[in-house]
């Protein structure tokens, strides 16, 4: 039997601020329990060590204003190339299962990024996702989002690809942050019905939250049939966490991966930092190596004593329907939108970082093809907190889009260096097709390309 | 005068330095028991000497690693007190195992009581069994020892007759099933080891020594004969500790430097960091257990001077065993030494031998002899090269959680290879040339393993917990806590200076004192404890110890 692949990276000299929920005790008590426990030392877990993600990994998935550089500090380039990691470890076969416990979180990071988001500034999971793809050629891949939070920088990132399907579960927008996930965000045109969301009632307890799982999740996976399916594995849907209402346990979340089996998990947010991410931490390794969880249970688990209400169980029975029947007809709609759209999908957007304090404007155009999932134009623009402001175009080419599509934005690029460098500070070509990824410095008045090409698949 | 005695696999080492010279040094074939040996060879030492003008006695034996081999320690009974976490199923450590109800976590809270009746139930049916060793072990017990004392003081009421061992005493760290398996081989080994140690001390008071005993420990440092009957299980696998700590003193440059030990049928690495030995990051592995003993990072590998040269399905093959000596030294078959002696010319033994046996074998592979002795020393070569490479990358991608660890990755930067044993000589310096470094192959290295013994320097490291939250602080050796008197201004270097206060206070009853100044701090963290939006309180982790060494009174061996 394979072992478990585990990185556990509690980046212990990195913060956004001392006392900020995203500092250095995040994972202290974390690592003093995974390694009481001697969990390093058993047959079913091979310890894995992270690298720094290099810049056309992160690239491959983002716009960084105004760069790579000011954006991902070192702490982001290994909590990302922890992600990578375990991976790799996945696709060549060293492991049945991996956990990436890596820090700083990614899953509120969108493809634009001008500052941090919701403690977020690159997508670890994203990063991953299309790294794996380029590097082995994979297509169908499904997100779980079980953080507390909605994931929407994951959703955004994805919300053009039928080939991701992206689910996530969270507390109802309408009382946590960042506001959004509810079950009409279903996907653009040419990917719609491969976005699901749950958004789930505050208190909501193990019963609840296994029951979307089982009548939800498991389903949607099994008919979409991905060839990886990874766990944006957040842990502040715990009943002790202080930024959120909810009432899971460590035991819910060991029940949880059992039953999606995720191939990856890669830690998101969690912030009660002593009751709960020890115990859940461990809960979840142990999930994942297969390993008898029912003697671990938080100190205080029993004299809680949790139970749903029926309201509630009533409420999830109906989203549990209505998302299986959207899921269920996403092909039909996807050409019905797609009709009516004609070759351009476009809209406009509004971006909040709760963090850094920036307003974003967005005006995204979507190319419909028939054969591919073809090319997005990002037209950004947003005042920072330090008084900068940036105005940026971005084209990002799918990976496997086709020769035309990839063509025509390439064109486009070039069409805007000539026609619309006063407008812009960046005009940046993202092309995942050709691994190439470029920065147009229009003050400066100079093209650069970002990071080397990867090697192809069986090179490394 | 300076004496050090090694046990080996086959015979007992022994010399006696003084004044910077190695005045004498004996080699006897194991007969009898080990005690026997060792005496033999120290009276040997002191023959037509004063044993009065000894300054220090180091013994290195093979009693605990051959106790834990063979299986023969006392039998023991393990009290665990694991409280929630993997199932006691994982715990497959004694066969004669009482789990007790009972948690703590990991700020040392106790978050589940153990119930007095469940305590007397297992003592009486250890008492039963006529079991006499106990070892009794918590998670997180370095962190709070009250439950394992409460289980302590009910054995002592009930079965006052009966050993026992503690975790907390015996194991720093975190690492709970390290911790119980050190408990356990503590107590298991520890009535041979203290009739052993008994039996010295008496024997050293009739040779009239005055001098401090001590014994050599599995990291390369030394514990005065009275402490290791507290912690017997620190002798085990003192053997490589003999011999890297020989290669320091023969070389005793601060480099970056392999000591490789080549003998008949194996070859050992170890790593010497600015002239220190490397530990290994796991601990000891006893019988599949991983414990809490400090021992050294060592490779090894089936290939030394007299492993026999095989065809197998027409290939060449240096095989694993021993058929004899060398061909040139009148053995049955040729050896790696006979390729290295017909290759470089070394004019070992009777070389013509070594080029008929050569001869014989390289005809059944279709190769001229020069091109299979060649091969031969390439493939041995290149197999050291890869094993030392490979702990140098071992080394460098040991596990780091911190960005800067990553960012910046250390790099294992080779300044010398130093060879012991007895196939050094020939083969070290062409491997020192292939990896392009200078070499060290003295003419003492053939004792190098007792003269380690006789010139390692005590070691003693300690682990502060501290948490100003709870204003307490607990040292996990010796079952020291205390309270933080000034927790609102209490600082890192604060909690440096406790630990290596601490150290030095120890150290002073170890008599290891005059060594405490050169104790250095080997980790330290802190943490703020935010609870809210504000600071509650600073835990800090902080590491100090005494490192291998040599002693003040050795000043080196000529060249
Ligand atoms: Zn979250
Ligand atoms: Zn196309």
């Amino acid at each position: 039997m394979k072992p478990t692949g585990l990185l556990f990276f509690p980046a212990f000299d990195w913060a956004i601020s001392p006392t900020h929920p995203e500092r250095e005790e995040r994972l202290l008590y974390t690592r003093d329990q995974i390694f009481e426990e001697g969990i390093m030392d058993l047959p079913q877990i091979r310890e894995y060590q992270p690298r720094l993600a290099s810049a056309s990994d992160i690239a491959r998935i983002h716009f960084c204003v105004p760069s790579i550089e000011r954006l991902a500090t070192e702490a982001h380039l290994v909590s990302a190339g922890g992600a990578l990691v375990i991976g790799d470890a996945f696709m060549k076969g060293e492991i049945k299962n991996g956990f990436a416990i890596i820090r700083p979180p990614g899953h509120h990071a969108m493809t634009v990024a001008h500052g941090n988001r919701g403690f977020c500034n690159i997508n670890n999971e994203a990063i991953m996702i299309e790294y794996l793809r380029r590097k082995y050629g994979l297509h169908r891949i499904a997100i779980v989002d079980t953080d507390v939070h909605h994931g929407d920088g994951t959703q955004e990132i994805f919300y053009h690809d039928p080939d991701v399907l992206f689910i996530s579960f969270h507390q109802d927008g309408r009382t946590l942050y960042p506001g959004s996930g509810f079950v009409e965000e279903l996907g653009w045109p040419p990917a719609w019905g491969t976005t699901i969301n749950i958004p789930l009632a505050p208190y909501t307890t193990d019963e609840g939250i296994l029951y979307a799982v089982d009548s939800l999740i498991l389903p949607l996976l099994e008919e979409f049939q991905p060839e990886l399916v990874i766990n944006s594995a957040g842990q502040d849907n715990h009943y002790s966490d202080p930024l959120a209402n909810m009432n899971f346990s460590a035991g819910g979340y060991a029940e949880l991966n059992r039953r999606i089996a995720p191939h990856i998990a890669v830690l998101e947010g969690g912030y009660s930092v002593e009751t709960a991410l020890p115990y859940i931490n461990l809960a979840l390794i142990m999930a994942m190596a297969g390993i008898d969880s029912s003697n671990l249970r938080e100190p205080d688990y029993e004299r809680r004593a949790f139970r749903e209400s029926p309201d509630n169980m009533e409420r999830l029975k109906r989203i549990a329907t209505l998302q299986l029947e959207n899921f269920r007809r996403r092909e039909e709609m996807q050409a019905d939108l797609k009709k009516k759209h004609g070759d351009f999908f476009s809209t406009y957007r509004r971006i909040y970082y709760d963090t850094d304090n920036i307003s974003e404007n967005q005006e995204i155009r979507l190319r419909l093809c028939d054969r591919c999932c073809s090319y997005r134009v990002i037209d950004s623009a947003a005042a920072h907190a330090m008084g900068e402001s940036y105005r940026v175009l971005c084209f990002s080419i799918s990976l496997y889009s086709c020769p035309d599509c990839q063509q025509e934005a390439r064109e486009a690029y070039r069409h805007s260096l000539e026609r619309f460098l006063g407008h812009y500070d960046f005009i940046y070509l993202q092309d995942r097709a050709a691994d190439e990824y470029l920065c147009f410095d229009c003050s400066g008045f100079e093209e650069r390309g970002i990071g080397g090409r990867m090697p192809g698949e069986g090179e490394d | 005068m300076l004496l050090g005695i090694d046990v080996g696999g086959t015979s007992t080492d022994g010399v006696l330095i003084c004044d910077g010279c190695l005045e004498k040094s004996v080699k006897k074939q194991h007969r009898g028991d080990l005690t026997e040996s060792i005496l033999k060879v120290l009276d040997e030492l002191l023959e037509g000497r004063e044993a009065v003008k000894v300054q220090r006695l180091v013994i290195s034996t093979t009693l605990v690693t051959n106790l834990l081999a063979t299986r023969n320690g006392a039998r023991t009974a393990l009290i665990l007190i694991p409280g929630r976490g993997l199932p006691f199923s994982f715990y497959r450590i004694a066969p004669d195992t009482y789990f007790l109800k009972g948690s703590i976590d990991f700020r040392g809270n106790i978050t589940e009581e153990t119930p007095q009746e469940d305590i007397l139930a297992a003592i009486e049916d250890i008492k039963t069994k006529g079991i006499r060793h106990i070892a009794v072990a918590a998670k997180f017990s370095h962190r709070n020892r009250s439950l394992e004392q409460e289980v302590a003081r009910a054995i002592r009421e009930r079965c006052p007759e009966a050993m026992v061992t503690l975790g907390s005493e015996t194991a720093d760290r975190l690492n709970f099933p390290r911790r119980a398996a050190t408990a356990y081989y503590s107590a298991m080994t520890a009535p041979q080891w203290n009739e052993f140690a008994s039996c010295v001390e008496e024997a050293v008071r009739q040779r009239g020594l005055a001098a401090p005993v001590e014994i050599l420990k599995a990291d390369g440092g030394t514990m005065p004969l009275e402490v290791s009957r507290q912690r017997p299980l620190e002798t085990a696998y003192s053997g490589p500790a003999a011999s890297t700590m020989g290669a320091v003193a023969l070389s005793p440059r601060r480099e970056n430097a392999v000591m490789i030990d080549i003998g008949g049928t194996t070859s050992d690495i170890a790593l010497l960091i600015e002239g220190e030995p490397l530990h290994a990051s796991r601990g000891a592995c006893i019988d599949g257990c991983f414990t809490h003993i400090n021992a050294l990072a060592l490779r090894s590998m089936a290939l030394g001077g007299d492993s026999a040269l095989q065809a197998r399905e027409g290939r060449l093959e240096i095989s694993a065993k021993r058929l004899g000596p060398a061909a040139c030294f009148g053995g049955p078959a040729p050896t790696v030494t006979d390729a290295f002696n017909c290759y470089h010319s070394l004019a070992l033994g009777d070389a013509a031998r070594s080029q008929a046996a050569l001869a014989g074998l390289a005809a059944s592979l279709h190769m001229a002899p020069q091109e299979l002795a060649a091969a031969v020393v390439e493939q041995v070569l290149s197999r050291l090269q890869a094993l030392i490479e490979g702990m140098f990358r071992e080394w460098e991608n040991e596990p780091a959680y911190k960005v800067w660890e990553i960012v910046h990755r250390r790099k294992f930067k080779l300044e010398r290879l130093i060879g012991i044993g007895g196939a050094a000589e020939m083969i070290v310096p062409q491997l020192a040339k292939r990896m392009g470094v200078p070499f060290t192959v003295h003419r003492l290295s053939p004792v190098a393993n007792a003269l380690g013994a006789a010139v390692a320097r005590p070691t003693l490291s300690l682990h502060l917990y501290a948490d100003t939250q709870q204003k307490r602080f607990v040292i996990d050796q010796e079952g020291i806590e205390g309270t933080i008197p000034n927790p609102a201004t209490f600082q890192l270097a604060d909690a440096e200076a406790l630990a290596l206060e601490q150290l030095a206070r120890l150290a002073e009853e170890k008599g290891a004192g005059c060594y405490a100044k050169e104790s250095r701090v080997e980790l330290a963290e802190q943490f703020n404890m935010i609870r809210g939006w504000s600071r509650v309180g600073k835990i800090f982790q902080v590491r100090v110890q005494i490192a291998p060494g040599l002693i003040k009174e050795f000043k080196g061996v000529g060249a």
